[in-house]
């Protein structure tokens, strides 16, 4: 009988038979949002894609988002949104965390990955955001998986970094998944933004700790 | 080298497959003449056992596959301008000297940087569907000579050298003259040019002098120069009308690689372009582009036609296609040392375009809120190259969960205790209410038949979630979530 092979061991054969695999792709992209930055290491990972699933209402999706563009902003970092509802409100965001976002007003989903498609090979942007959120779930899981590991194919070999804001979990084999599942009431109408984001949490539903460790560095 | 001849071997042929996109890789043969006496005038390489003179019968047996065509001047005329505006990049000093034949001149250029730019001119006349060969020489009799030897580009430094080995051909004698200089066993220009001028001209005449003087490359001419093009357009009619976009895009390609040639020898670039399509039932179809950054560059160009091209739907045929370009001066301008632009200007704004035309027109872009307390005014602008350092902080930071909007806001049952909503019921979301906040009523433009006024209310549903309401004079509506 083969003796028992342990998950450490298993990682460093695969490490060693895929080195382009383990490799470390870039810096990430911070959120502003100190759990996901946490789970993730240092931010959002660059060539690689990473889904936000907001599982319940007010759960935070949104402001997530309002904090990524406003911690880009600080760093000057071009960001593309590619809303597939038309849902963002760009009242709801300082105007001046709005002059490096490209945003893009899908009328439906086929044009999100369309768009996202010719997004994410342009080398201008730090961060690409699939806004799926608002999509009906049918219409969302009626997309072939061979269409998102394309775009993880496309990904590998560009730099930016995506994130995918979804309603449920859609993103087949996606090297990350978070999900914002604790809904907020109105007693955080007060609450200043950052303290809100401060306050949030997530579950890592995909990801490795440990890796996400290694690219703390 | 004070000349240069840019000579296209086959030319009529090359023109004709350029118009003609079914042509690619067939073998094609010209030819002249009607009915029974037609023969073949020029024949393509792939046209196997088939030369000029040959009938056209015999042609059609030796090749069954081959694609006879009579000449197609406006494809000539076509072909004979890119190459023109190819020229026109070497020097401003250029001849038109035959269908497929252009003499520049090249005095006080450069010779290092001519010669890479002779190259760069082979090779994108090349990509045009246009294979070129240049000679450079000393004049341009010379230079055509070379144009002839070259593989694809020959520049002559030692005349005397380069002609002896040539065949007497190169000098064009008259067929008399042929006949007695090969009877004399003169078969190259070193033989003849072995003989004295002087017993030439006594033997031969001044006919034979002016072929001594061919065949030593002494003889010179002045250049007929033409114009380089004020106007930057092309058209073309479709006989018979087409109803796919495969065509169009075959000869708008074709469009854009001659007008891009001839903005760049005119050290233009283009700011706008304008498509028109002419439609079979006399109506037409016009489009301008305006070019996120002004360029030649040709990819980009087809990027943006054929990324529209792909969603029209024109009612009739197109009967005739016309691309026209509107021309600038190329901008100048140098970033500062710690902006942080884009790392590829050109394939931003494609890409941008390519966005824009699966999405449609005006929805892409950088937000703006709009100068106004109306809910969701904004407008989309330009996204600027160049990203601003950021402002200080608002002095009042928005707090609480942000909106994210249901477009259109959906309708919704709101029943009330006195004016505080308490349930709400709607196809997409209902529930008790466990918590209100507002309202907020903002009004404005009371001075225009269209006044708005706006009751805004956030609300807490029990089973989990805050949804922002509208109350207006169409009802209550769910503008958003708070998420």
């Amino acid at each position: 009988m083969s003796p028992p092979v342990t998950m450490a061991a298993l990682r460093s054969l695969v490490a060693a038979r895929f080195p382009q695999k383990a490799r470390r792709q870039g810096v990430g992209v911070p959120t502003g949002v100190p759990a996901i930055d946490e789970a993730l290491g240092d931010g959002l990972p660059a060539s690689q894609l990473t889904e936000l699933v907001s599982a319940a209402p007010s759960s935070g999706g949104q402001l997530v988002l309002a904090r990524f563009l406003e911690t880009t902003r600080t760093a000057r970092q071009r960001v593309a949104l590619i809303d597939a509802a038309d849902g963002f409100a760009p009242h709801a965001i300082s105007s001046d965390a709005l002059r490096h976002l490209v945003w893009v007003r899908c009328r439906a989903f086929a044009d999100a990955l369309a768009s996202g498609d010719v997004l994410v090979r342009d080398g201008n942007y730090a961060a690409i955001v699939i806004d799926l959120r608002g999509v009906a779930e049918n219409v969302l899981r009626k997309q072939p998986g061979t269409t998102w590991h394309r775009l993880h194919r496309v990904i590998e070999h560009a730099a930016p970094a995506v994130l995918v804001l979804s309603p449920c979990p859609l993103v087949p084999a996606v090297p990350w998944r978070l999900v914002l599942s604790i809904s907020h009431g109105l007693a955080t109408k007060r609450m200043s933004q950052e303290q809100l984001a401060a306050t949030l949490t997530v579950e890592i539903a995909r990801g490795h700790v440990s890796e996400a460790m290694e690219r703390a560095g | 080298m004070k000349f240069c001849v840019l000579w296209v071997p086959d030319f009529r042929l090359h023109a004709l497959r350029r118009s003609d996109a079914t042509l690619t890789g067939r073998a094609i043969a010209l030819i002249s003449g009607e009915g029974r006496k037609a023969t073949i005038a020029e024949a393509s390489p792939e046209a196997k056992g088939v030369a000029p003179g040959l009938a056209v019968t015999l042609a059609m047996a030796q090749c069954p596959g081959i694609v006879l065509r009579p000449r197609d001047p406006t494809a000539e005329v076509e072909a004979q301008r890119i190459l023109i505006a190819a020229s026109f990049s070497l020097s401003p000093r250029v001849e038109a000297t035959a269908g497929g034949c252009c003499t520049v001149d090249l005095q006080g250029a450069d010779a290092a940087r001519t010669e890479a730019q002779m190259r760069s001119c082979i090779r994108e006349l090349t990509k045009a569907g246009l294979p070129t060969r240049i000679g450079a020489a000393a004049t341009p009799l010379l230079a055509n000579i070379a144009a002839h030897c070259a593989e694809p580009l020959l520049i002559v430094t030692d005349t005397r050298s380069f002609l002896i080995p040539l065949p007497l051909t190169f000098a064009a004698p008259t067929p008399t003259q042929a006949e007695i200089l090969s009877g004399w066993g003169i078969r190259t220009l070193g033989d003849l040019t072995a003989l004295s001028k002087a017993d030439i001209a006594q033997r031969l005449g001044t006919e034979g002098v002016a072929l001594w003087e061919r065949a030593a490359g002494e003889t010179t001419s002045v250049l007929r120069l033409v114009e380089p093009s004020q106007t930057f357009e092309a058209q073309w009619e479709y006989e018979p009308p087409v109803e796919s976009i495969e065509p169009l895009f075959f000869r708008l390609r074709a469009f854009a690689e001659r007008i891009a040639l001839e903005l760049r020898a005119a050290q233009l670039v283009a700011e706008e372009l304008t498509l028109t399509l002419f439609l079979e039932d006399e109506t037409d179809y016009r489009r301008n582009f305006r070019l996120p950054e002004a360029n030649t560059d040709l990819d980009s160009w087809l990027r943006v036609l054929n990324s529209h091209l792909e969603t029209v739907r024109t009612a009739a045929r197109v009967v005739r296609v016309r691309l026209v370009a509107k021309p600038i001066r190329a901008p100048e301008k140098q970033g500062g040392l710690f902006d942080t632009g884009l790392r590829d200007p050109a394939a931003f704004w494609e890409n941008l375009a390519r966005v824009s035309a699966i999405v449609g027109e005006g929805r892409v872009g950088t937000p703006i809120i709009a100068d106004t307390h109306k809910p969701d005014a904004f407008i989309l602008v330009k996204p600027t190259e160049l990203v601003p350092a950021p402002a200080e902080p608002p002095i009042h930071p928005p707090r609480g969960l942000r909106l994210r909007r249901f477009r259109p806001p959906w309708p919704i049952h709101v029943k009330l205790a006195g004016e505080r909503p308490t349930t709400i019921d709607s196809a997409q979301i209902r529930g008790a209410v466990c918590a209100v906040a507002g309202p907020w009523r903002v009004s404005g433009e009371w001075w225009r038949p269209k006044a708005w006024a706006v009751e805004t209310w956030h609300v807490e549903l029990s089973e989990g979630g805050v949804y922002q309401l509208a109350y207006t004079d169409d009802g209550w509506r769910v503008e958003g979530v708070l998420d």
